[in-house]
């Protein structure tokens, strides 16, 4: 049992890492960005094809993957989200879906479309008390904690995350006292695009690498964003943690169900409090 | 509706000018040329295939009255689909080899799934729309391939094999297509008379600003979950008939990544219109059936045609048409911009 509530705040750390960019742009731009999944799946491509060449260190494949993202999802944002601000919503849904298609057929292009193997970079496991857990999974959790605390530091301390969470809250307003409100969502898209790819590579070790293995966490972190409330940072943890163990008791009773129960979760969710966009 | 479409002003004195415009003829006259373009076409290029390309209309036409009517953009429409394969094809496997009994299985089946799915999906608008359907779309998969696989044979899938209509072979290619053919016009008709009625009218405007629709009164719930329905039983008509087109269903009826599919299509013949639904269903299809052999790289070629269709081409191939000879009046179009 504590093995499974073990393994479900994994899964609901990995998918903080993920829903939080996604909540971001959500919030912001009031857009759903499917590239999303593209920069989560590219962290976990370049972390496969790094890790050789940097002699199987884990941390430092993992920082160049997440560097590598960042200019990719600036050139997404530059070039496809920025020219649709201010436009009909389903074209920024169709054109980012349109550059998640190209994004994963490149992916298949260069790296076929076979699974990619990979095993546990710590490699331990701690004993308590007959327990066994992989000391990765812990390492996983507190990460998320840390990054909780961070990213809560960052949006109320720093003006820049001052400002984003004035945005957020509104946007005119925040426009109307001068700040370029755009380039701030640009930043906040590019912090969130990275993070989407930080918590891939960090997911890389404990799940199956192909090509469309972003569709299905897209799904699951968007229904963390629904559950937990669009643009909410705290309540994105939250509901991050507790999908996560959803995930894992559901799993451990009916394997089949697990993913449906999320979004059986998150239909619930709707029928409570209905989401006024 | 009745009580209010004779003297309320607002959409409603749009559409009582707009009626006095369109003759019976109009309609019949669409309905014979849409017909006889599928009979030319499908000597040139192949009944079975042809067939196909009036199921798919039949799909992208349900879908347009969602999108380019309603404004509501749906990633999951697959689902229908699939419901309705999975309706007619159940039917005929463990009830009835009655193909029109079959045909109404699907479309229940179908109609039951979005009116319990329509009570959660309609509250939401946007990006939550298309997402939350993608996540049914997807539970619906999973639900086929594994957790009923007592009835639906999993991956397998089930053959589907009707009797005969009266005399009529259905398993010969003429008559398959002529049962369709009979289907695509009933729903094109069933279409132009609903977006041209006053309900129509009304989708438009929800399309357009639904908080000004709930000013004037309209439950809008209600008319957006109607239309929800309607077009998930369509689709799911559009599933059934391709069940029976290719004699089997399984999952891949169900795909979630063939939703791209019908989007591209809507998009590429002109979104908010019937003809540019047919027109855009042909070319889809074509392209795919003929022209993919050409393009090695499908996913990227359908990726880049869609940010094209999105920066450069809103108005579709319709659109464009209309565009080209908008010196002369076109009746079709009410005065509700497309957005």
């Amino acid at each position: 049992m504590i093995n499974t509530i073990i393994y479900g705040l994994t899964i609901g750390a990995i998918l903080y890492f993920i829903s939080i960019g996604l909540s971001l742009t959500f919030g912001t731009m009031k857009i759903v960005n499917f590239a999303h999944a593209l920069a989560y799946t590219i962290g976990v491509y370049m972390l496969v094809t790094f890790l050789p060449l940097v002699k199987g260190n884990f941390v430092i494949a993992a920082l160049i993957s997440t560097a590598v993202v960042v200019p990719i999802s600036y050139v997404i944002e530059r070039f496809i989200i920025r020219r649709l601000y201010g436009e009909s919503l389903d074209y920024a849904i169709i054109a980012t879906y349109a550059v998640l298609l190209i994004g994963v057929d490149l992916i298949k292009w260069i790296w076929g479309v076979n699974p990619y193997p990979m095993s546990d970079p710590v490699g331990k496991y701690l004993s308590l008390g007959g327990l066994t857990i992989p000391v990765y999974r812990i390492v996983i959790v507190v990460a998320a904690f840390l990054l909780f605390v961070a990213l809560n530091f960052f949006f109320k301390k720093s003006i820049m995350g001052k400002i984003v969470v004035a945005a957020l809250e509104d946007k005119d307003g925040v426009r109307c006292l001068g700040i370029k409100v755009d380039r701030y969502f640009s930043m906040v898209f590019i912090l969130g695009s990275a993070l989407a790819a930080l918590g891939g590579v960090l997911y890389a070790p404990i799940t199956s690498i192909h090509p469309y293995m972003g569709s299905m966490v897209l799904l699951l972190s968007f229904s963390v964003v629904i559950v937990g409330g669009l643009g909410n940072l705290n309540g994105t943890f939250v509901s991050a943690l507790a999908l996560g163990l959803v995930m894992s008791l559901t799993a451990r009773y009916w394997p089949p169900g697990t993913e449906t129960m999320v979004f059986i979760v998150m239909a619930i969710m709707l029928i409570i409090k209905p989401i006024e966009v | 509706m009745n009580k209010e479409d004779e003297n309320t002003p607002g959409p409603m004195t749009d559409l009582l000018e707009f009626k006095k415009h369109l003759p019976k003829e109009r309609i019949l006259l669409d309905l014979a040329l849409i017909a006889a373009g599928f009979v030319l076409l499908a000597p040139i290029l192949n009944v079975q295939r042809v067939t196909d390309f009036m199921i798919f209309c039949i799909f992208v036409l349900s879908f347009d009255l969602l999108y380019g009517y309603m404004g509501r953009l749906s990633f999951g429409h697959m689902l229908f689909l699939g419901a309705g394969a999975y309706g007619g094809g159940l039917c005929i496997r463990y009830m009835t080899k009655d193909p029109l009994l079959a045909v109404l299985a699907g479309i229940i089946m179908a109609g039951l799934l979005a009116m319990l799915l329509g009570i959660i999906i309609v509250r939401t608008t946007g990006a939550c729309f298309a997402l939350i359907n993608l996540a049914f779309n997807q539970v619906g998969f999973f639900l086929v391939l594994s957790v009923l696989r007592e009835i639906t044979k999993g991956e397998d899938g089930i053959g589907v094999v009707p009797a005969g209509l009266g005399w009529l072979n259905l398993g010969s290619r003429p008559v398959m297509f002529g049962f369709v053919l009979f289907f695509l016009l009933l729903v094109f008709y069933i279409l132009r008379r609903i977006t041209t009625s006053p309900y129509g009218i009304l989708i438009r405007s929800i399309k357009e600003d639904e908080a000004r629709v709930k000013f004037l009164g309209y439950n809008t719930f209600l008319y957006k979950w109607l239309t929800y329905v309607f077009a998930g039983c369509v689709a799911g008509l559009a599933g059934t008939l391709s069940a029976l087109n290719y004699g089997y269903v399984n999952p891949n009826f169900m795909d979630t990544h063939r939703n791209v599919d019908v989007i591209f299509a809507v998009l590429i013949g002109g979104a908010g219109n019937l003809y540019g639904s047919i027109i855009g269903g042909v070319v889809y299809m074509v392209i795919s059936n003929y022209l993919a052999i050409y393009i090695p790289r499908w996913e990227m070629f359908l990726g880049i045609s869609l940010l094209i269709l999105v920066f450069r081409f809103r108005q579709g191939i319709w659109g464009f048409v209309r565009e080209q000879g908008s010196r002369r009046s076109v009746r079709g179009e009410i005065g509700v911009k497309k957005g």
